[in-house]
This record gives structure tokens, C-alpha cells and sequence, in this order.
């Protein structure tokens, strides 16, 4: 389809609905690459839907949900470059939570017009000159500890990533290392043209495990893959670690905590409730031995 | 995501508003007091959304985590690229609760679109205006139109379903999704 041959506005409509079969959105969106004219219809058909949404009953979620995004918020708190730069500085005017230390600080010193003569105008300055260089003193040094506090940080985590990925390495690459690949169990059957796939390797002597899965079906709200080891001598199966599924359908499980020494006869994966069970509820989605 | 759709931005009537793109800036740099402060203007018209679709408050707010945890892990898929951040995340929260009825992989081709409006949802009084404005002229659109828009819209039936639904032919229920749509934009326009 060239960008002279327009989608027609039906089928435009119909895309950003996401309503096309797989192949025609994706054919679509080929054309949108190239076609600005139809581009800019579906931003239009966009904006219009955005209008319409409007129509949904406003109702305010509930307050925990607040609570539960901003816990998982700080739990992923992020490592930011210390010079990494900010696209658009944040006015401080518009919300005064977020001034600067140092726009607060130079507000704060900023001498009152006097009119008492030249000395008292000259001390006056002298003593703003004072509370400024002070302030800036202190700014500087506040930088500094903020700066030191990330680098360790970073430090801290690099070092982490980088002893979990040198015994994943191990893993992947060591002698006793046993490898099983995880398919659909034969009863599971699906529709999908493309299964789901997993494939562990694991050193028993060390409980080293690394598990990569792809083609995953999206999970239903609340509810998470669990992999699970299934001892050699056949007793209950052990976590091995809970996992989402990102946007393309791939997940991994890297180095979970696992006791060392338990042979495995293979794996498997459930789909359980969010935060994982001690033992599996429903049937395995991949299984290998 | 693929940047090259993001060509339109320039052309849209609305770009994200500024203390939107200022919030998303200092996400981007792990503030998270501008986390809550966009999740505090936007929750309450996503969560609308999802729980007008997914008729379940858990499900609705498992939609509503899953939006704003994007958008603080990757802000700047989110940056100034979407026209109005409040109408593009009003579409993606259809989208993605649509793709949960589904059990969809979340899509987003469509997303990557820049969205056109010249609202800005990040102000309070525009947005109530919007809003009475939209529940206005959705009252004036002819009943077939109405329900149709609905059934695409928030019960996220194809065009196909809703023709096998309704007895009506396909064409007719694509013509009344467009004539819709244009009557609700002309009637913004006013």
C-alpha cells in the first residue's frame, strides 16, 4: 500500500479501534509510516475517542490504590545518572512543592529595599552576598552527598548484577548445568499458532537456576506464572520463582533462591494467584522433563 | 515503540500540556512526588474507563497499576508525544481493558499514534466542561449511532460482532461508528 492510495477513513476509524485483523493492523500501521495525511486522521479519530471516553461515569478508585501505586512506585525506585538532564525544568511558580532547594534559598535571602543610606545598604548586601555564598556552600555540598549517595547506590546494584549474572553464566555454562526444555503439556491443547516456550538450566549442586520463557499468553488481572522444580525423587514440587510475562510475551526467571543439592527430574509452570503459592493450584501451562 | 509514527506531534492541534511535560521530565528522573501528582489529575479518568469496560473495580484498577507503572518505567515513551496526555491515556485505558476482556497481549500500533485534541485535560474546569460537553452530545446523536459507538467503544465488540448482534449490515454499522464520531468532533468544535 503506497501513501498515495489513502486507507479509507472507515478502516482508519476501524485500526484505532483495534478492530482490523492482526494482518490488516499491521499493514495499516505500515502505511502510517509513510502516510502523514492518514497519520494525522488517525490522531483526529483518536481525539475523538478521547472525547467520547469523557462519557464514562467519572468515579475516583479507591484510596488504596493510591497507596499500592506509590509502594510499588518506591519499591522500583529508579537510578538516575547524576547528569542526566531534565527535558523541561519545572517552573517554580506554578508548583512550589517542587522548587529548588536553591530558588527557595536565594528567596529567602533576598534583601528588602531599605532606604536607610549607603552603609546600611552596603551591609545589607554584604550580608545577602554572605547568606548567598553560604547558601550556595551548602547546596554545593548537598549535591556532593546526593551525588556520593547514587554512585554508591549504583555501585552497590552493579555489583549485585553483576555476581547474579556471573552465577547465571555458571549456569548456563557449567559442566553439571542440566537443560529442559518446557513445552504445552499434550492435554493442555491451544488455539494459538505460535505455543509457549520455556527452557531451564540448572546446576543441582549449587540450586543455580536460570529459566527463559517466551510466547507466554497475557495473564488475567491478579494473577501471576510460577515455576516450579519437580524433584527427582518425586516429592512435592518446590517455587522456583514467580514471573509476568512483558508486552511481547517473554519472561525469565534468573537465579531464584533455591536450596542447593535437590535434583530435578524437571520443571513446570502454573499460572497462580499474584505473590505465588507454596504449592501448585491449576495445571501446568509448560512442562518439561 | 517505534518513534517514527511519532511524525504527527508537530501537526496536532494539542501538545501535551506543559506542567504535563514538566511532571513526566522529573519522572523520568525518579521523582516520584510528580508520580502521584499526574497519578492524582489522571486516576480518576482511567480508572472511569477501565471500570465502564471491565464492569470489575479489581479489574479496573489492575488496569489503572498497570498505566501508571508504565508510565514510571518508561516516561518517556509517555513524553510530550501524545497530544493531550489526559486523552491518550483515556484511549489506552480503553485500549489495554479491552485487551484484558480479551486476554489480549497488550497492542500497541495504535497507541504510537499522536493523539489530536485540542482539550486540555490536565485543567480541572476544562476537563468538567469536556466532560458535560461530551455526555451532551452523546445524548443528541441518533439512538442507533449512540449504541453502536457504545458497543464499539466501551464493550469492545468489532464492527463484525455488533453487525452479527444487531441484524445490521456491516456497512451500516461502520457508517454509523464514522457519522458518530464526526457529529461528537463537530460538536467540540462549537
Amino acid at each position: 500500500m503506497s501513501s498515495a492510495q489513502h486507507i479509507p477513513p472507515d478502516d482508519l476509524i476501524l485500526f484505532a479501534l483495534q478492530f482490523l485483523p492482526e494482518a490488516e493492523m499491521s499493514a495499516t500501521r505500515r502505511h502510517l509510516l509513510e502516510c502523514e495525511a492518514c497519520r494525522r486522521q488517525v490522531g483526529w479519530v483518536q481525539g475523538d475517542l478521547a472525547s467520547y471516553a469523557m462519557t464514562a461515569g467519572m468515579q475516583a478508585p479507591p484510596d488504596e490504590a493510591r497507596e499500592r501505586l506509590l509502594s510499588a512506585v518506591a519499591r522500583e525506585k529508579k537510578l538516575i545518572p547524576i547528569d542526566r538532564p531534565v527535558a523541561v525544568p519545572r517552573p517554580v511558580h506554578a508548583e512550589p512543592e517542587y522548587a529548588s532547594r536553591e530558588s527557595r534559598l536565594f528567596t529567602m535571602s533576598e534583601p528588602e529595599p531599605r532606604r536607610s543610606g549607603a552603609l546600611g545598604w552596603l551591609g545589607w548586601a554584604v550580608a545577602a552576598g554572605v547568606a548567598v555564598a553560604g547558601g550556595l556552600q551548602f547546596q554545593q555540598r548537598q549535591n556532593l552527598q546526593q551525588q556520593l549517595a547514587g554512585a554508591d547506590a549504583r555501585i552497590a546494584a552493579a555489583q549485585t548484577e553483576s555476581a547474579k549474572a556471573e552465577a547465571a553464566m555458571q549456569a548456563l555454562a557449567g559442566n553439571g548445568a542440566t537443560q529442559v526444555a518446557l513445552h504445552l503439556p499434550a492435554s493442555a491443547g491451544s488455539p494459538a499458532t505460535v505455543q509457549p516456550y520455556g527452557q531451564a538450566v540448572y546446576i543441582p549442586k549449587t540450586g543455580a537456576l536460570v529459566f527463559v520463557a517466551s510466547h507466554l499468553d497475557p495473564l488475567a488481572p491478579r494473577k501471576v506464572y510460577e515455576l516450579w522444580l519437580l524433584p527427582a525423587d518425586k516429592s512435592a514440587p518446590m517455587p522456583a520463582g514467580t514471573f509476568k510475562p512483558d508486552t511481547h510475551g517473554n519472561a525469565s526467571v534468573v537465579m531464584p533462591d533455591m536450596p542447593k543439592g535437590v535434583d530435578a527430574r524437571g520443571f513446570a509452570v502454573t499460572v497462580e494467584d499474584d505473590g505465588g503459592s507454596p504449592k501448585p493450584t491449576t495445571a501446568a501451562v509448560l512442562s518439561g522433563v | 515503540m517505534d518513534r517514527r509514527l511519532e511524525g504527527s506531534v508537530t501537526a496536532s492541534p494539542a501538545t501535551t500540556t506543559g506542567d504535563d511535560a514538566e511532571l513526566l521530565a522529573l519522572i523520568v528522573r525518579g521523582e516520584d512526588r510528580a508520580m502521584a501528582t499526574l497519578y492524582d489529575r489522571y486516576s480518576r479518568i482511567v480508572y472511569s474507563v477501565a471500570l465502564r469496560v471491565l464492569r470489575d473495580p479489581a479489574a479496573a484498577e489492575d488496569v489503572l497499576q498497570e498505566i501508571f507503572m508504565q508510565m514510571w518505567r518508561s516516561p518517556e515513551s509517555f513524553v510530550a508525544a501524545r497530544g493531550s496526555l489526559g486523552g491518550w491515556l483515556s484511549v489506552v485505558a480503553r485500549n489495554r481493558s479491552i485487551d484484558t476482556l480479551r486476554r489480549k497481549r497488550p497492542s500497541e500500533q495504535v497507541e504510537e499514534i499522536a493523539l489530536a485534541s485540542p482539550f486540555n485535560l490536565a485543567d480541572d474546569s476544562e476537563r468538567n466542561l469536556l466532560m458535560e460537553k461530551a455526555r451532551a452530545a452523546v445524548v443528541l446523536l441518533p439512538a442507533e449511532q449512540r449504541k453502536t459507538l457504545e458497543m464499539a467503544f466501551f464493550d469492545g465488540l468489532t464492527h463484525t460482532e455488533i453487525a452479527e448482534m444487531t441484524g445490521d449490515p456491516l456497512g451500516t454499522v461502520k457508517t454509523r461508528i464514522r457519522s458518530g464520531l464526526a457529529t461528537l468532533r463537530k460538536a467540540f468544535q462549537a
